[in-house]
């Protein structure tokens, strides 16, 4: 099943007069499942794509299908309705809540998508077991590695069970060890749940990692390639 | 809940800059606590001054005859009335009334060797309730008998300003019912202090009988006036005391003028509140967008987590609205404080309280607040709606940043 495809999508910024075209024309099909990297160079277009297909952003023209749903032209709220448990975030400077514990940066998205306390509890334990923080659940931001905010900013992203997650340049900030490890959880969780993962970096740590890379190349599709198993 | 966690993120971003939210709670608290006591202060100088008026001018209740006119200070016999010990014994037995006795009003000039000054002069009942105020306040001498017949007693402050002391004659010109003014030479029997410098300035007492002759009314008087047991009850005195060719009036008829005075002094005082609140307002709002500038990256999150514009202004706005909460607590306590102070020590005025005062208004020589739960709480929830609305345009502004916008900050 396609969870999500971008159909001849362009993105133009305009300031001033001057126009700079981040994407022109990218078709993409995201399949239920995969883990794929988006790669390229710097100002290739990657994150632009991701915001596109994370609903945070519309092309200037084509189309974003969300599981075969034309979500081009909602309206912010819609999008934000959308993004809440369809889709989940996970950005390069770990991206928590400063004045939150690790457990209620988890809880956030659930309580937004209007969670009752007894599940939350579960679904916030549940998940700081899976990314192996179950005793920093108290701490603040502040109070953890990077590695370790990084793997809370993972489990919050998958609290409301999203059929995909986002990630942009997830291990840019971290560590080699720190870096392994969450790509290590990411792809864990990928298998284990089934959660489509798109991993936008130019880290060559990520690759290996990927199911399928594709290439961005001056706001186009470049090259898009399958990997069967474990390329580490 | 999920109202109860956005305030606390809220409450927790507060505390994330703390000078800042420091000072603009300082802002807060001293802007109400400074608009509470200015308030607590004026209402006690109005609610002070009317008691003082009371007490030494106009008593709760007072029967006139129908044509007189205050202003002009009549002596005419139709506007006096005709039998006041008559009527101040009606009034006497009624539960209401602690005391009523007649007093005749005379406009008069005294004269000196160097000066002359115009001043009220009141026809008192020496020994009654009514003169206990003048009694008390007696500084010098003594005081006046009922059937002293060449006896005055005058304020201690017109006394200084004229070099006189007890003992000494005057030469007191004063208006009678005929035509002419009669003239008598009086000895200053005491010299007296009610406290009220612009009373005390202007006005001297005779003994009531003496008084009659002086202004050849018979024994006729001005009004008389009734003093109760609870300023309540004047509606159901006044009530009771009306007759065919009687003016009855209470003490709020008898303030009014000044009551009047005062609440237009009141309107300036008000846009001043305003102004300290506006002030504070500024420094909300001013505080809040800082804030907001701070934490774009945290609003990008936050709609990438799916909350919507409407959910990050609410946080916003309950940012405020806490530490506004806050701000009005402790502005209350200080400003309550200061009215507390001023309700008890006062503030000293002296001579420039006569200055402000004329002798229908009667300030005190020191002035008190008085406090009040009602215009306290009005003024709290005014201040805390007044740094809501001021937060309203950061919360706002927080949420036009589209979520890319406020991603990039990351």
């Amino acid at each position: 099943m396609i969870v999500i495809e971008l159909q001849d999508a362009t993105r133009v910024y305009k300031i001033g007069e001057m126009e700079t075209h981040a994407l022109r024309g990218v078709n993409l099909t995201i399949e239920d499942g995969e883990f794929t990297a988006l790669v390229g160079p710097s100002g290739s277009g990657k994150t632009t794509a991701l915001q596109l297909m994370g609903c945070l952003d519309r092309p200037t023209s084509g189309r974003v299908l969300l599981q075969g749903e034309d979500v081009t032209k909602l309206s912010a709220n819609k999008r934000a309705d959308l993004r809440r448990g369809t889709i989940g975030f996970v950005f390069q400077f770990f991206a928590l809540i400063p004045g939150l514990s690790a457990y209620e940066n988890i809880e956030l998205p659930l309580l937004l998508s209007g969670a009752n306390g007894k599940q939350r509890k579960a679904r916030v334990a549940e998940l700081l077991e899976a990314v192996g923080l179950s005793e920093r659940a108290k701490h603040r931001p502040d109070q953890m590695s990077g590695g370790e905010q990084q793997r809370v900013a993972v489990a919050r992203a998958l609290a409301t069970e999203p059929i995909l997650i986002l990630a942009d340049e997830p291990t840019a900030n971290l560590d080699t060890e720190n870096g392994r490890q969450v790509m290590e959880i990411m792809l864990r969780l990928n298998e284990e749940t089934g959660t489509t993962f798109v991993c936008a970096t130019h880290d060559p740590r990520v690759i290996p990692f990927a199911r399928r890379v594709v290439e961005l190349r001056d706001g186009k599709v470049a090259d898009d390639k399958q990997y069967e198993g474990d390329t580490r | 809940m999920f109202i109860f966690r956005l305030w606390r993120i809220a409450v927790r971003d507060l505390g994330r800059n703390r000078r800042r939210s420091a000072l603009t709670l300082i802002a807060v608290m001293m802007g109400l606590a400074l608009v509470i006591t200015l308030h607590g202060f004026e209402m006690g100088a109005i609610q002070g001054s009317i008691q003082n008026n009371i007490r030494v001018q106009t008593g709760h209740v007072q029967v006139r005859g129908e044509s007189y006119d205050e202003d002009k200070v009549s002596l005419k016999w139709e506007d006096l009335l005709e039998d006041p010990l008559a009527l101040a014994a009606q009034a006497q037995t009624l539960a209401e009334v602690r005391a009523a006795a007649p007093v005749l009003w005379a406009g008069g000039i005294l004269v000196t060797v160097e000066e002359s000054v115009g001043v009220r002069v009141f026809g008192i009942d020496p020994p009654s309730e009514m003169a206990a105020p003048y009694r008390e306040g007696l500084v010098a001498g003594e005081f006046l008998a009922p059937d002293d017949r060449g006896g005055v007693l005058i304020g201690q402050r017109l006394a200084k300003s004229l070099g006189l002391t007890v003992g000494d004659d005057v030469s007191l010109l004063i208006n009678t019912s005929g035509e002419q003014p009669d003239e008598a030479t009086f000895r200053i029997r005491g010299l007296y202090d009610t406290g009220i410098p612009g009373f005390d300035e202007a006005t001297i007492f005779l003994p009531l009988a003496k008084a009659q002759a002086f202004t050849r009314v018979g024994e006729r008087a001005s009004a008389v006036v009734v003093l109760l047991h609870d300023q309540e009850d004047a509606d159901t005195v006044a009530a009771a005391l009306g007759a065919p060719g009687l003016d009855v009036m209470t003490w709020r008829d008898l303030n009014q003028l000044m009551v009047e005075g005062m609440n237009a002094a009141m309107g300036f005082l008000y846009m001043i509140y305003l102004i300290v609140l506006a002030v504070v307002a500024v420094v909300v709002a001013n505080t809040l967008l800082m804030s907001v500038f701070e934490r774009t990256r945290e609003m990008g999150i936050l709609a990438s987590l799916g909350m919507k514009g409407r959910q990050i202004m609410a946080m916003f706005l309950m940012e405020s609205a806490t530490l506004g909460a806050i701000g009005v607590f402790l502005g209350v306590l200080l400003g309550s404080l200061g009215v507390y102070y001023l309700a008890t020590e006062g503030l000293y005025l002296g001579d420039m309280s006569a200055s402000v005062a004329s002798a229908d208004i009667a300030y005190g020589e020191t002035m008190y607040a008085a406090f009040q739960w009602s215009d306290t709480a009005v003024l709290a929830v005014v201040c805390w709606i007044i740094m809501l609305l001021a937060s309203l345009y950061p919360a706002w502004f927080a949420t036009r940043k589209e979520p890319i916008d406020a991603l990039r900050a990351l």
